[in-house]
């Protein structure tokens, strides 16, 4: 491997901009590092150069550890947004800084220089000044100049953000080919998915300083894991899906869409699917699809983009997402995105406000555990309060996900028809009722249960505890997929018995590896573990009360029932939410 | 483009006639008129005259003072001013502001007052001057005196000409010039010296021209020893109070043709060597 990172961290102001971020590039990858702005991206890239130091976690270029070694001796290149080309410099001498520093020979000098000037395409202009150039050139002079030293690994940071579309493209083509020729390590921070799939072997996509997930380009565009991936690599219509137990009328894309906990064979399971708008297809009606029928819906808006023809359709009661519990639902109308070629808006011409059935080519089921939230209250006014909840709500938002109350009462009363069990997470309010409130839910086989308190904050920190391994599978996937939506570093909290032996503490410690390994590789999410000896309860009670706004993950021993002990964690809870998994 | 006329193509707004009449107008009537004044009054005397007083051994003398004493305190701004700008920019540390403000000061103050504050620091019993009278070093009435009131006065010069041109100077270029393998010193010397240079060299123009034109605060602290501590201005003003205008006004001539000949010297050679630069920016 020629760069390691291992749990990197860069914190600012106490918050997190690279949270445990740990990834392997292989020799002579071209690695791209794709996110939104602020997402950290820039940052880590500026970790990995030595620019920013880590705060956290170790750093190693082709297997030495580089972590305390400072920029000038790390012998990397790298390559700014602004070019950062030195201007009173001629491009020759720009290109020779790196071997002049080096106090290489004039001759070798020249030679290097020329050859240099003669890869990126621009032969003879050694005596021009940087600022005789255009954009797309002086970004070249950079190249050249990173390249000079012959560095192991290249690192360009948004080099093509200030040119224009045309001299982007012509420049992507110069910096594939001289990767290409020298068989260079790259790492390539942009955050468009275009440069992306063009440019990379290999994507990672970051998001509030985590990175979600990595792959090939076609992988993370037709099976991503997570929403932002699904939603940020290209567009994708994101919707929910109440499957039987038996299956579902709906052909899951993929073996992620299996159950993989019996838990969940106990109740109707919500999914996530995800349909990318040119896998819809559309038709005058059921019969006349060739796929799958999805339901029926009203053009609203019809855009002409050239090659394709996008559409926004929104769907009708007999739509995907239609939902169907309880008694109120926040869920707002169902619109989905959908791209025609010229040879199907040829077949099927369509005007604004038309019925048209919609089909689906390809359906990909993301493998979340959590698909929507649903509050489970005794009386409207507190389901009302705590979807007012301003962490909720964003969390909901940021999921792109439902947000929808059920109210019924504590006890059942006789003769009351039961309700649906709710759907996706059940969230209830924390208190002196919520281990009853908790108990119901679980015992109809409800999971994972969110114990907010009323005026709950975002979390900062997140401790995630297994009581058990049973659910850990489960709980390791609420865990990962909650993560990626909270900014908070996240902490495994292993709990051992004060006396126990030096053997039972060894194997402890090696389960908690064990479980960070696991959620590495069936996540590919990195957390530090801790090992605490004491009574679990006493524990994590101290634990959560140390420092405000924290949340704790806590994996149930047994499936579907929470112990009388776990109930000091539930009820004492002034400022701490509780994810039950 | 077609050249129409020598004159730079004229802004798109309108008035370019009339500002350019002002600003002669201007010029002519507070700056050049006085020094036409100046120099017509010189004129009257024969060269005989006109030599034995910018000759005499005490004019040659205030000379040495004026000149050297600008130039030393000059030089010891471009350096001090230098750090106090880069403290400034580069660093943030509580009352930064405070010190930025205090940069001014010796703009606002009148130069006599600041004059009779070093001579009370510097004198022999002053606080500094106490501590520097055992080691045989006296300030207060010495060049040295002349040379502390000349940088006092001198420094906001040369910082405020450099504070722009450090800022300019990007992060990027530093962290460049690190990954490619330059050690502090180097980059400091090849990339944050050559962009800062040009405004360093004009802040020393503007400090040694201000120093040589100084009278207010060197005269307190000078003692204005004749053949010793003597600035000619101080000399032309002596020179009018016994009513001698001829003589100051020959006086005033010989520092103007110096000052004249100094300032544009080193315009030209800032000039040449901001050349690259200039073209770098077009």
């Amino acid at each position: 491997m020629s760069i390691t990172l291992d749990q990197v961290t860069k914190q600012y102001q106490g918050n997190p901009v690279v949270n445990d971020v740990s990834l392997a590039v292989a020799e002579g990858e071209f690695f791209v590092l794709l996110g939104p702005s602020g997402s950290g991206k820039s940052t880590l890239l500026r970790a990995i150069a030595g620019l920013t130091a880590a705060d956290h976690g170790r750093i190693a270029l082709f297997g030495r550890d580089v972590t305390q070694v400072s920029a000038r001796e790390r012998e990397v290149g790298f390559v700014f947004q602004n070019y950062a080309l030195f201007r009173h410099m001629t491009v020759g001498e720009n290109i020779e800084f790196a071997l002049r520093v080096r106090r290489v020979k004039p001759a070798e000098r020249a030679r290097r220089r020329k050859e240099l000037l003669e890869l990126i395409g621009l032969p003879g202009m050694d005596d021009r000044l940087p600022t005789q150039l255009s954009g797309g050139q002086q970004q070249r002079v950079a190249v050249a100049r990173a390249l000079a030293h012959k560095p192991k690994v290249l690192l360009l940071d948004e080099p093509f953000g200030a040119l224009d579309a045309k001299i982007r493209e012509e420049l992507r083509r110069t910096i594939r080919s001289v990767q290409r020729e020298l068989g260079i390590t790259t790492v390539l921070v942009t955050h468009d998915q275009e440069e992306a799939f063009a440019l990379g072997d290999r994507l990672g996509v970051m998001n509030f300083g985590r990175l979600l997930e990595t792959g090939r380009p076609t992988e993370l565009y037709t099976r991503p894991a997570t929403r932002f991936v699904a939603t940020f690599l290209g567009a994708a219509n994101l919707l929910l899906r109440r499957e039987a137990r038996s299956g579902s009328d709906l052909a899951p894309a993929g073996p992620e869409a299996q159950t993989d906990s019996p838990l969940r064979d106990r109740r109707d399971q919500e999914v996530v699917a995800m349909l990318r708008p040119e896998e819809a297809e559309l038709a005058p009606d059921r019969d006349a699809l060739r796929t799958t029928f999805l339901g029926y819906g009203h053009v609203e808006e019809l855009q002409f983009t050239g090659a394709l023809e996008r559409l926004r359709i929104r769907m009708g009661l007999e739509g995907a997402a239609r939902s169907s519990d309880g008694e109120t639902s926040a869920m707002p109308p169902v619109w989905i995105d959908v791209t025609r070629t010229q040879p199907e808006q040829r077949a099927f011409p369509l005007a604004s406000g038309q019925l048209v059935a919609v089909g689906t080519r390809r359906i990909h089921v993301l493998p979340t555990p959590l698909s929507s939230f649903t509050v489970c209250a005794e009386s409207r006014e507190s389901a009302a309060r705590l979807m007012e909840n301003p962490w909720l709500v964003d969390l909901t938002i940021r999921m792109q996900t439902r947000l929808s109350a059920q109210v019924e009462p504590l006890v059942a009363k006789d003769g009351a028809s039961p309700v649906v069990a709710p759907a996706g997470v059940a969230v209830v309010t924390a208190g002196p009722d919520c281990p009853a409130r908790v108990r119901r839910l679980l015992a109809r086989g409800v999971t994972p249960v969110l114990c907010l308190p009323e005026d709950a904050a975002p979390p900062s920190r997140v401790i995630v505890h297994f009581a058990g391994q049973v659910a850990r599978r489960a709980t390791l996937a609420v865990t990962a997929s909650l993560l990626r939506h909270v900014p908070a570093e996240a902490v495994f909290l292993g709990i051992l018995p004060g006396d126990s032996s030096e053997r039972t503490r060894t194997a402890g410690l090696r389960q908690l590896l064990d479980v960070r390994s696991e959620a590495q590789a069936g996540h590919g999410l990195d957390v530090r573990t801790e090992l605490r000896l004491g009574e679990r309860i006493e524990e994590l009670l101290r634990e959560l009360e140390a420092q405000p706004g924290q949340m704790l993950i806590l994996g149930l021993p047994e499936p579907g029932s929470l112990p009388d002990s776990f109930e000091a964690l539930l009820t004492q809870s002034p400022g701490w939410s509780v994810l039950l998994a | 483009m077609q050249a129409v006329s020598g004159f730079r193509q004229p802004s798109v707004l309108p008035g370019f006639g009339l500002t350019l009449g002002f600003a002669t107008f201007f010029l002519s009537a507070i700056v050049l008129l006085p020094l036409a004044a100046l120099v017509l009054k010189t004129a009257s005397m024969s060269w005989a005259e006109f030599l034995e007083v910018v000759l005499s051994p005490r004019a040659l003398a205030s000379y040495r003072l004026s000149f050297g004493a600008s130039l030393v305190a000059a030089l010891i701004n471009t350096v001090f001013g230098f750090i106090v700008a880069w403290t400034l920019v580069r660093y943030d540390f509580p009352g930064r502001k405070i010190l930025d403000a205090m940069i001014d000061m010796p703009f606002a103050l009148p130069t006599a007052v600041s004059g009779i504050a070093l001579t009370a620091v510097f004198a022999e019993n002053g606080w500094i001057g106490q501590y520097l009278e055992p080691y045989g070093i006296k300030v207060a009435y010495t060049w040295l005196g002349v040379t502390v009131a000349l940088t006092l006065i001198g420094l906001p010069f040369v910082v405020r000409s450099v504070q722009p041109s450090l800022l300019e100077v990007q992060r990027d270029l530093e962290d460049a010039a690190e990954t490619l393998g330059a050690t502090p010193l180097y980059i400091f010397r090849r990339i944050i010296f050559p962009t800062v240079v040009p405004a360093l060299a004009s802040g020393f123009t503007l400090a040694f021209a201000r120093g040589i034109g100084e009278y207010g605060s060197v005269i307190f602290i000078a003692g204005n020893l004749p053949m010793k501590t003597e600035i000619t201005p101080l000399l032309i003003v002596i020179k009018l109070e016994e009513f001698d205008y001829n003589g100051a006004a020959a006086l005033g001539f010989v520092m103007l043709a110096m000052s004249f000949v100094m300032l544009l010297s080193i315009n030209l050679v800032q000039a040449w060597a901001r050349r690259g630069v200039v073209a770098a920016r077009r």
